[in-house]
């Protein structure tokens, strides 16, 4: 089963959980999947359909864009990385 | 021949960053606006209480100096207007800054100047680490713009996390001035380095119309590898 990594940023929504087993083909069923395990992540990432531009998703080490986007297709064993942009430099 | 680096920061990041590439004879210039501030002393460990108040960039530099090392402190804000001027004889750029706007200025500044750098965050318990070179996908192809995204001010960091993240961040630094591009063009993705210390390491495409990249000189300006000090 496909398992979707969740940042830790937006494990509140899932209950602290950092990976999440989905059943999906895709990418972007496995997204459709998340939130509706999830309610309310989805919005964290997508927006009228299309990923956030300071989130970038990974199948393996892949980025999804060289893998033919949201409909990229995932197996089995894959993990899916969900990877945002943080700041933090520690200087406030 | 002298390595020159400018440091955008000089808080949790910064600091450690600063020290290990000094350490190895590296020219810094270090640029913060900020003071030192006392809920800056638990994991911005090259301060103490005698700094507070203290520009933090010039206070850094100083501690450099005084291990015999070379570094001037610059105390403003690292902005693209006045990036020729202060790092105009950089070999090299590290970001270290908790601001999203000035990740990606340091990223067009040294992609359009054929400059390596490193773009370095930490948030709670993991963070990212980019490295970028002349000729390959840069920061802007991978997160494309700035964003409301969450600072330490706003979730907080874990102390130790800073130094961790700032240690490998001045590695591949000193990797990339040596001339290994191992990860150049790849992010290091820290999750939680309470739990799990290796990164997950991905590598990325230039993405095609970035403004960035567009403006890279089309022969790029890399220097040769140089030689640094690694001192155990």
């Amino acid at each position: 089963m496909p398992t979707i990594r969740v940042p830790s940023a937006l494990r509140t929504f899932t209950k602290g959980a950092a990976d999440v087993e989905i059943t999906a083909a895709t990418v972007r069923d496995a997204l459709a999947e998340l939130e509706r395990l999830h309610p309310g992540i989805g919005a964290r990432l997508m927006v009228d359909g299309v990923v956030k531009p300071f989130i970038r998703i990974f199948v393996g080490a892949d980025d999804i864009g060289e893998l033919g986007g949201l409909d990229a297709k995932v197996s089995e064993r894959d993990e899916i990385s969900i990877i945002p942009a943080i700041a933090g430099g520690a200087g406030a | 021949m002298t390595v020159r680096a400018t440091i955008v920061g000089a808080g949790g990041l910064g600091g450690p960053i600063s020290l290990a590439l000094a350490g190895t004879g590296i020219e810094l210039t270090i640029v913060d606006p900020d003071v030192v501030e006392l809920s800056n002393l638990h994991r911005q460990i090259q301060f103490t209480a005698v700094d507070l108040g203290a520009p933090k960039a010039t206070r850094l530099a100083g501690s450099i100096v005084a291990r015999g090392g070379v570094a001037r402190g610059v105390v403003t804000r690292w902005v693209a207007e006045q990036a020729d001027e202060i790092s105009g004889d950089s070999d090299l750029i590290v970001d270290a800054s908790d601001d999203p706007g000035t990740k990606f200025a340091v990223t067009d500044w040294a992609v359009a100047n054929g400059r390596r750098y490193v773009i370095a965050a930490a948030l709670r318990y993991g963070g990212n680490v980019m490295a970028g070179a002349p000729g390959v996908a840069c920061y802007r192809c991978l997160f494309e713009e700035p964003a409301d995204v969450p600072s330490c001010a706003d979730a907080g960091v874990l102390g130790p996390v800073v130094g961790a993240i700032g240690g490998v961040a001045a590695a591949i630094a000193l990797g990339l001035v040596q001339g290994d591009r191992t990860y150049a063009g790849s992010l290091l993705a820290f999750d939680d380095l309470r739990k799990v210390a290796e990164p997950r390491v991905v590598r990325y495409a230039p993405r095609p119309g970035c403004p960035a990249c567009a403006r890279a000189p089309i022969s790029p300006l890399a220097a040769p590898p140089v030689r640094v000090a690694e001192g155990h």
